[in-house]
């Protein structure tokens, strides 16, 4: 019982530091509104008049939504990506600057130190996420609680889940520059491939989706698990789906799941 | 080669298990193909102030390392306030305070927070963490700075503030990775007056490692170590008086009674242009001496054994490489002025 | 406890600033659609030629869709202009019908809130409710191998789904092209019944003696019907949006549905 309350304790404490340092680290906020705002406001404005429609029956993409409500729970996705994995960077930080030493001769069993600074970093990257909520009015997202409510649950697991993906690749690269530039690699492309700026219409068949992207790119799409996520954000936000609804859901827990344990395998073996 | 054996336990201090607090048996260490440790066999008393000393490289912060289980041994076992640090890790880190040779703090909690950090990680309870935190504080005279961010200290205060942290948790034993480089005397003298109270009164363990002699001067017992291999071991007067000698340095009245001197004592080495050095083992020829040549010589003075002289005459070479300090000191300074 | 609060004092004023600058930026307006009717000071409605009783030829009692609107025009300080377009309804294809961002601010008269209608029109959703009805002497769809008379209409109820039910039901389909050949169908026996949207029986010259009734719900969801309006018009639906919540809580909404008898939702036409 004393043991439990001791881990707890200790989980807290790793937990709150990596709350601290984000919350204190205004920079990091700044990313956190720049890039909603730049997806958002200008992207999502500047390419309105080629997704809106000139004649009655007639539009591009046809979903049934306007291109802002579908862009924005890609966005929120966005933002937990660029934060989850941005979050290596502290894991490089605590290793170059010794603070991981004085973690690791403490009582706290690995595993729990890691747990803790996962969910430390998960809560800072669902709060990023939660901040493009803000912008919904913008969107013209209408939201319930229970929607908000079931979005972070699903945005903090999704966090979670990518924020352990971000210590796997800390422990593949050695330097901040090396990271900055592997992280961009990562990101965007898994972001472009999400049908996060533009859908795989479910109305059309596959053939005719085919035709409408190449083969090679619907692939890509489909294999990305980050499609997933994207969808199952948009199926609890906006009330739309383009693949089985459960997959979306399943996806994210078991990344979760899948990267935490590779997480803890190889941050034991430091 | 000395052994451990010099230092036993004390006659009814108790069962042997309680008064060591650190026991290391034939442990070794090898990175890639170099052997860092060499069969290294250790004994440090529960209370003791032991002090590793030995040039850069030697193996002590590897084997600081392996007692604070942040490393596996290649060999041999060791054993930390009656556990083993490869198979009871958690009951040995529990007991264990470590300051690092290169700071550990995270410089953009203030000093506070680095200390709940701590005590939090440690399991503290709410009102104890405060309680000690306060006191600690107040030891490395930091209570002024206690909502400043660590990375506005200097490296004395972020140095104090380690040590306080290393202290907060109250462990049995504190390990010391060359500590007070960069403290001013008199903190030094606080920190150490400090921690042989709790010594005394807690029976706390204090193991240092270092390359600066003065840090060692007040060491119950020190072990000089080199190329991984422990090569001597004892009280600093010990060591002294077994491989430190005694010197007579004089200066002779003029270039005459030099040259008498030199002939009637073969073993007088040259200092410097005028000067001279006689061994002063021997008391009787020493006073012998004197007595032939006291009117011819204008000055007189003994030079007792120190520690540098000892490990001079173990391996044939200076402690410090000063060439070698002030590279290191660059490399930390040019880290700190890197980071963000 | 001091130090507890200090240290959360940044971190909180930080994320107040972030959210209100962008609570702040939510407010700015996404396009030009409301400014642009307000330079020219004209709402231009289109619905079809007649849509009873959303759109009517009668003068006095012109039709709900067409008083709502003018109200909601009146509200925002335009001037409505109606258009009634007889392509509208001639082709299931709504592309046919040829509307253009040029003609209509808002397609009316016909519009229902569904997905396939959302995937061409934003839609502000009235009181109104539309689904698939059905029409037969007995009150009853025909057993298997019987016949029934379809219209589907081009409100953007799923025809797709309406013609699964029925070949699983077994049913014999006579597609209808006009209102005149479903009460033709119907009147001469050749169907036992008839399917089609609500709001088409209205203007219907129905066989004595036929009864009107919903298509199952469990199969077939109701829908309310809508103003359609373009896709990336956000100012200019927020406005409408808002012009509809005050007409309602002024009662004149309520006023309006009993006028035209379209307050029943929820019980059989």
């Amino acid at each position: 019982m004393n043991g439990v309350v001791m881990a707890l304790r200790g989980l807290y404490g790793v937990w709150l530091r990596e709350i601290t340092r984000a919350t204190r680290d205004r920079a990091q906020l700044i990313g956190g509104i720049s890039r909603p705002l730049i997806w958002l406001l200008i992207l999502g404005v500047g390419l309105n008049p080629y997704f809106r429609g000139e004649v009655y029956g007639e539009v591009r993409f046809v979903i049934p939504y306007t291109y802002l409500q579908f862009l924005f729970p890609a966005v929120i996705v966005l933002n937990i990506m660029y934060t989850s994995i941005q979050f290596a960077v502290s894991v490089i930080w605590d290793r170059e600057f010794g603070f991981l030493r004085e973690v690791l001769v403490s009582p706290m069993p690995r595993w729990l130190i890691l747990l803790g600074k996962v969910l430390g970093g998960a809560t800072v990257a669902t709060l990023h996420g939660a901040l493009v909520l803000v912008l919904a009015r913008f969107a013209d997202v209408t939201l319930s609680l229970d929607q908000v409510a079931v979005a972070l649950a699903l945005m903090f697991v999704l966090a979670f889940g990518l924020t352990s993906f971000g210590v796997i690749l800390a422990a593949r690269v050695r330097s901040f520059e090396g990271f900055g530039v592997f992280s961009n690699t990562v990101i965007l492309p898994l972001y472009f491939t999400s049908s996060s700026i533009f859908p795989l219409d479910p109305a059309l068949t596959r053939a005719q989706q085919a035709v409408t992207y190449p083969e090679w790119l619907v692939f890509l799409v489909q294999i990305n698990p980050i499609t997933y996520a994207v969808d199952a954000l948009r199926g609890v936000l906006i009330n739309f789906n383009q693949f089985t609804p459960g997959w979306g859901i399943g996806v994210i827990v078991g990344m979760a799941v899948l990267f935490f344990v590779v997480a803890i395998i190889d941050f034991a073996r430091q | 080669m000395l052994s451990g054996g010099m230092i036993s336990p004390q006659p009814g201090a108790g069962p042997v298990s309680s008064a060591i607090a650190i026991s290391v048996d034939a442990l070794s260490a090898r990175y890639g193909g170099n052997t860092v440790l060499d069969n290294v066999t250790l004994e440090i008393r529960r209370g003791s102030s032991f002090a590793l000393l030995g040039p850069n490289g030697a193996g002590k912060t590897t084997l600081l390392n392996i007692l604070s289980t942040l490393r596996r041994p290649d060999g041999g076992s060791a054993r930390v306030a009656g556990a083993d640090v490869v198979r009871q890790q958690t009951a040995a880190r529990r007991s264990l305070g470590v300051v690092f040779q290169d700071s550990s703090l995270d410089d953009r909690l203030t000093a506070w927070e680095n200390l709940e950090f701590h005590g939090l990680v440690y399991g503290m309870a709410p009102r104890h963490r405060r309680e000690r935190s306060e006191t600690v504080l107040a030891l490395v005279e930091l209570e002024d700075w206690r909502d400043e961010i660590v990375r506005s200290f200097s490296g004395g205060m972020r140095r104090r503030l380690e040590i306080a942290r290393a202290l907060l948790h109250e462990p049995q034993i504190l390990f010391l990775d060359e500590p007070t480089a960069g403290l001013d005397a008199q903190t030094r003298v606080r920190i150490w007056r400090y921690l042989d109270e709790l010594r005394r009164t807690r029976e706390l363990t204090v193991l240092t490692t270092t390359h600066y002699i003065e840090e060692v001067e007040g060491a119950d017992t020190i072990c000089i170590i080199d190329r991984g291999r422990i090569i001597a071991e004892g009280s600093p007067e010990a060591l002294k008086a077994e491989h430190g000698s005694r010197w007579l340095h004089l200066t002779p009245r003029d270039a005459a009674a030099l040259e008498a001197i030199r002939a009637a004592r073969p073993d007088a080495q040259l200092l410097g242009a005028h000067g001279l050095a006689l061994p002063a083992d021997d008391g009787a020829s020493t006073d012998a001496f004197l007595t032939a040549f006291r009117d011819r010589l204008t000055e007189v003075r003994f030079q007792d054994p120190t520690l540098e002289s000892v490990f001079l005459s173990l391996t044939g070479r200076q402690l410090r490489d000063r060439a070698d300090d002030r590279r290191n000191a660059d490399k930390a300074a040019g880290r700190r002025g890197g980071r963000r | 406890m001091s130090a507890v609060r200090n240290r959360w004092i940044r971190p909180a004023v930080n994320l107040l600033i972030v959210v209100l600058t962008l609570t702040a930026l939510s407010y700015l307006p996404p396009d030009t659609s409301l400014a642009d009717r307000q330079k020219s000071g004209v709402l231009k409605l289109c619905v079809p030629p007649s849509y009873p009783p959303l759109v009517t030829a009668d003068a006095q009692q012109p039709g709900f869709d067409i008083e709502l609107t003018a109200k909601l025009a009146e509200r925002l300080g335009l001037r409505l202009n109606v258009n009634r377009l007889s392509s509208i309804g001639t082709d299931f294809n709504p592309r046919n019908w040829s509307l253009t961002r040029g003609q209509c601010d808002i397609i009316a008269g016909g519009v229902a809130d569904t997905v396939q209608t959302r995937s061409f029109l934003e839609t502000i959703p009235t009181p109104i409710e539309t689904g698939w009805v059905a029409l037969s002497n007995t009150g009853q769809l025909p057993a298997a191998g019987g016949s029934v008379v379809v219209l589907p209409g081009t409100s953007g109820l799923d025809r797709l789904q309406l013609s699964g039910w029925l070949r699983r039901q077994s049913l014999q389909v006579i597609p209808a092209r006009s209102p005149q050949q479903f009460v033709d169908v119907l009147a001469s026996g050749r169907a036992a019944a008839g399917i089609t949207e609500r709001f088409l029986t209205a203007g219907m010259a129905l066989p004595p003696g036929s009864r009107t009734f919903w298509l199952p719900d469990a199969q077939f969801s109701r829908f309310r019907m809508a103003l359609g309006l373009w896709k990336g018009d956000q100012t200019l639906k927020r406005a409408l949006l808002s012009a509809l919540q005050a007409t309602e809580a002024a009662g004149e909404l309520e006023a309006l549905e009993s006028r035209y008898h379209v307050e029943t939702i929820g019980k059989a036409p």
